[in-house]
């Protein structure tokens, strides 16, 4: 809800998923622009939707960043390696947040 | 219709069934694709008329006495399996023709591991007695699915989207900063 609304108040229009592969499933309809997504998610979690958004012919230009209060190297070095192409840790920053997917989508 | 071979070339059009849709075609330049956890998508296609469809589902049926939104009853399979055959005879398909496969039902959380067995069963029970042969399934297991299904050549394509089994949600570690790191 809390990024949702720091989202919209910036103007970008959101469409939610409840964890990796209600994402997926959501994913070919809407065709967003950027995925924001967390690690830790129940069915599939952060590092197999960005795997799944990778692999195939899924866009593979699609900017991806992941939202998560994990803040372990190593996850983040997993999230790279799977193609994430940004991380930002919670509680995010609404300005720095706003101001990190317009750099990645312009 | 076959498993794991290039199905599409570039220049097909791209379908997406989501959820509660049912879709069928007799356009071979059509792909109809899904992505599939709980859900059960089934295929149905007739090789005569050249027609195939593809439908998505969430459940098998819904709670006695529903009070739902008829939009929103697309999403169990007794009405999406009822739609995919109507949009397949409406496009020329015969019943006695149709043949299916089935996709998806797989135990993504535990504890709903009845969701997709349900679906499944309802599946393999609502074509029974349709009287519509199963030619192929790739069902259950732990794992997502993507499926890409040519509706006129009746070829289809099935593939795990992540290798990762059932877990559990893991506990959630203290926030520590706002920071945004870009690779």
């Amino acid at each position: 809800m809390l990024l949702r609304a720091a989202l919209t108040d910036q103007g970008f229009t959101v469409f939610e998923a409840e964890d990796g592969v209600d994402a997926l499933e959501k994913f070919e309809a809407a065709t967003p622009d950027l995925v924001i997504t967390d690690i830790n998610m129940p069915r599939m979690d952060g590092f197999g939707l960005i795997e799944a958004l990778r692999s195939g012919d899924i866009q593979a230009g699609l900017p991806i960043l992941v939202l998560t209060t994990e803040a372990s190297d190593e996850k983040k070095a997993r999230a790279r390696s799977a193609g994430a192409t940004g991380w930002i840790v919670k509680p995010f920053d609404r300005e720095k947040l706003g101001a990190a997917i317009r750099r990645v989508l312009h | 219709m076959s498993a794991m071979s290039p199905i599409a070339s570039s220049r097909m059009r791209r379908l997406t069934v989501a959820q509660g849709d049912s879709l069928a075609s007799s356009d071979p330049e059509v792909v109809f694709t899904t992505v599939l956890g709980s859900c059960v998508a089934v295929c149905l296609h007739d090789g005569q008329a050249g027609v195939g469809g593809m439908n998505h589902f969430l459940l098998a049926e819904p709670p006695p006495l529903t009070n739902e939104d008829a939009r929103l009853l697309n999403r169990y399979g007794v009405h999406s399996m009822e739609l995919l055959i109507n949009a397949m005879l409406k496009r020329g398909a015969s019943r006695q023709n149709l043949k299916a496969r089935i996709y998806g039902g797989a135990t993504m959380r535990e504890g709903l591991g009845e969701i997709g067995n349900t679906n499944i069963r309802f599946a393999r029970r609502f074509l029974d007695s349709e009287n519509i042969s199963i030619l192929g399934e790739n069902v259950a297991g732990v794992v997502a699915r993507r499926v890409e299904f040519r509706p006129v050549a009746g070829l289809s394509r099935c593939k795990a989207v992540s290798t990762q089994p059932v877990e559990q949600i893991n506990k959630i570690a203290p926030p520590t900063s706002g920071d945004v790191e870009l690779f």
